[in-house]
This record gives structure tokens, sequence and C-alpha cells, in this order.
């Protein structure tokens, strides 16, 4: 029996078996190939994605406990092809390196910018622990989330 | 074969979901352990049984006496409803700092009790420092036991078994959870030191519960070093030098991440360090990510 979604405001169905991990479901059923299956076991963050409004792991997520939830992928973030703040800010700062770490990094960084008033470095850097970049990045990924505070 | 899972909305539809399922069910609670299994050539069962939406598994209550934590509590919700109390700081600090925030906030209480397999689970010393007991239900039964000898049973319980709640007796404490993860946040720990003392007024231990995770297979007391301290004042270096002393009670388990041997010799500094925050009414030195 497939299994109903809400991904990115628009509601999908899948047909996977109910174990399927989410991050598969929404890169290979739906194309949605911001979420990155990198190291599949909770560490690495490529994945995550807003499930209903906070970050969540989806290479740990079966496909049944994401049933009715509202799920937000990298792709979902900006409206009308206008970027988010903290998107602008990232590419102000030249933020992006190889771009597979960037998905769950953003994600990440939407949900503390959207939840903590006035966030600290601090506070950013606490929400990026379970974000691991492989380009030495975090610097400039932290300074470009501080201007988007500023702003 | 596809496999299925059922969402129990209630504790008496899971266990009676259990029990029907049998050998070929398992309960399915926060699943960062489950969903790794094909990283570790694991097979998955054929069929789960979601306990995360139940409410009594779900809820934390405080009363003087005792604490009881729900088996599906997620340790990002342990550690915001025990932040006010002192006297569980070893708690709070096991179930706050532990992995990632993603992780934290799927990661079940009962699931790092229950999973047999993960050595490194930072709420089992925390718990076996503060004495506590858990409750295990099947279809028509439960039974209460000390935590020490849940993790001496675990693997062999009988399908439909499940582990329902957590009780943490209340007593004047101070306590303290000392680690250490390979990078400084988001890792898993090498070795893991729990602590909580009782004082007099002369400031000397009058009792004292040690636990060691992380470094052998399973979690334990470290009863040895426990009686040594007793009537001594809670000095850090002094804890350190008896730790030491007594290291040797351990065999440290060898990783891919660290030989055994490392995992022993942390050991002293570690008390040296969760010693240091009990006294300073602290429950994490900088030792910890």
């Amino acid at each position: 029996m497939a299994v109903s979604l809400i991904v990115n405001g628009e509601r999908m169905a899948s047909s996977a078996d109910p174990m399927t991990p989410l991050v598969d479901v929404l890169r290979e059923d739906f194309h949605l190939t911001g979420a990155k299956p990198v190291c599949r076991e909770g560490f690495c963050g490529a994945c995550m994605v807003l499930l209903d409004g906070a970050p969540a792991l989806s290479c740990l997520m079966p496909l049944a406990l994401a049933e009715h939830c509202e799920i937000r992928t990298v792709e979902g973030l900006s409206s009308g092809g206008t970027l988010t703040p903290i998107q602008t800010a990232l590419e102000a700062h030249d933020a992006v390196q190889c771009g597979m770490c960037f998905p769950g990094m953003v994600v990440s960084l939407t949900h503390v910018l959207a939840t903590t008033p006035s966030p600290t470095r601090d506070d950013i850097r606490m929400a990026l622990t379970g974000n691991i970049c492989r380009c030495t990045g975090y610097e400039r990924i932290v300074e470009a989330a501080l201007s988007a505070v500023a702003k | 074969m596809p496999g299925s899972i059922v969402v129990a909305p209630l504790l008496d539809v899971a266990l009676d979901a259990l029990a029907e399922r049998g050998a070929n069910g398992a309960a399915f609670a926060g699943g960062t352990w489950i969903m790794r299994s094909p990283i570790r050539h694991e097979p998955l069962q054929s069929h789960f049984v979601a306990i995360g939406k139940i409410l009594e598994l779900t809820t934390i209550s405080v009363a003087p006496d005792r604490i009881e934590i729900g088996a599906a509590v997620t340790h990002t919700a342990l550690a915001a409803a025990l932040a006010d109390i002192p006297e569980l700081d070893v708690l709070t600090a096991a179930a706050g700092r532990s992995a990632n925030p993603a992780i934290r906030a799927m990661a079940t209480i009962g699931g790092n009790l229950a999973t047999a397999g993960f050595a490194a689970a930072d709420c089992v010393p925390a718990l076996l420092c503060l004495d506590a007991e858990v409750e295990i239900a099947s279809r028509g039964d439960s039974e209460r036991m000390p935590l020490q000898r849940f993790l001496d049973i675990r693997s062999t319980l009988a399908p439909g078994q499940l582990l329902t709640r957590i009780i943490v007796p209340r007593s004047v404490r101070s306590t303290a959870h000392a680690r250490l993860p390979l990078r400084k946040a988001g890792d898993y720990p090498v070795a893991i030191v729990s602590l909580a003392v009782n004082r007099d007024a002369a400031a000397r231990i009058q009792s004292a519960r040690i636990a060691v995770g992380a470094v052998e297979p399973v979690a334990r007391r470290w009863e040895r070093l426990e009686a040594a301290v007793v009537g001594r004042p809670l000095e850090p270096e002094r804890m350190a030098e008896m730790a030491a002393e007594f290291a040797d009670d351990f065999v440290g388990r060898d990783s891919i991440e660290v030989p055994a041997w490392y995992r022993v010799s942390v050991l002293p500094s570690l008390m040296r360090r969760a010693a240091a925050a009990a006294l300073g009414g602290r429950a994490l030195s900088g030792m910890e990510g």
C-alpha cells in the first residue's frame, strides 16, 4: 500500500518497502537529489531534511514513519526563484565548496535561524554539530550564517 | 521480501502486536540502531512495531521520591525535562551531549538501554550510577528489575517482552558524567565515567557509585574504586590516582577506532574530570563534546 507524504508542499505517494530510508524515497521515487545518502548512519548530516519543521536524518527515518508528515528538502526552502536569506548569505560569502554536505548544512541553518532569536556563533556551531564538511569549510559557513542573522 | 511496520497508538496494542509476531517481530523506537543494520551486515527483522507514538512511553513523570521515564522518551526530551534537577546532572549530560542533535531527537532512552550491541551508550553508565530500575512488560504481565539485571538478560528476553519504563530514585547527591569522544562533538565516546556521590557534613564521601561505559562491551559499576573512596574527600587528583591504581579492573575492547589499552588508559583522567565536575556542580568537563 502506498505511503502518503507531503513533500515541499505537494502531496506525494510512494509504494516502496515501508522500511526504506526516506532519503532513498526522496531521491529515487521523487527525484529530489539534494539530500545525500553519504554515511547512512546519522553522523554526517548530508541527508538532513525538515520533518514537520524539525531537522531530521532522512537516512535513519523509515518511509512508513514519515507518513502524512510534512517534509521540506533543500529544494523546497526557497520559493519563486528567490533565495532565502541564509542561501543568499552563503553565496555572498563564497561558502559553498564541493556541495556534498551543503544541502544538509542549509537545512540545519534554516532551522536554527527560524527558531532561535538572534542566534550566537555558539548557537550556530551547535546547530551544525551533526553536519560534517570534508572540505573543512566551517568558518565561512558560520560567518555567512552570522551575517544573515545581522540583517 | 517487503517488511512491515505497525505504528502502535497504545501500549496494549504494541504488546499484542509483538506477541503475535513472536521471533519475527521487534520493537522500533527511535530507529537509530535498527536503520543502520545494513551497515553492520545484519538483516532487518521482517516485522516492526513502532512504539514512538505511545503516550505513556513518551512521558516523564517527576515525583518527590522518583522519576519515571517512558522508554520511548528521546534523548532531547529527557535532557530538557531534567535540566533543572541538579542531582540528575549525570543523566542530563548523558542524554544532552551524546551523538549529535538530530540523533538525540530520534534516539530513545529505551533503545539506548536495550541495544546489547551498542557498547558506547551514554545513558547506561549514567543510570547505573543512579541506581535505576527498569520495567519490562509483555501481554498481561510486567516485571520490575534493577538495571544491572536487565543488562545481564537483555539479549535473552523472550519475544513479546518490551522495556517500557525506567525508574530513577531521587536523593541528595552530586553527580557528573565525563566522556571522551574522538572528535570534540558529535561522536561516540571512547570511554565514559559516570559518578554519583553522597558526602557528610565534613565533605567526606559517604557512598559512591561509579560506572564505566564504552570501555568494555557492557557498562558496569567500578565497585573496587567505589569502596576505596568512601571516607575520603572528593579530591579530583586523588580520585584520578586511585582510578589509575584500579584501572586493571577493566579489559578494554578493541575496535577500529581505538585499541583496547587506550580506552582503559583514559579512565583516570575521566575520573578526575568527573570528580571536578561533581565538586563544581557542573555535569560536564572540558574534555567532553
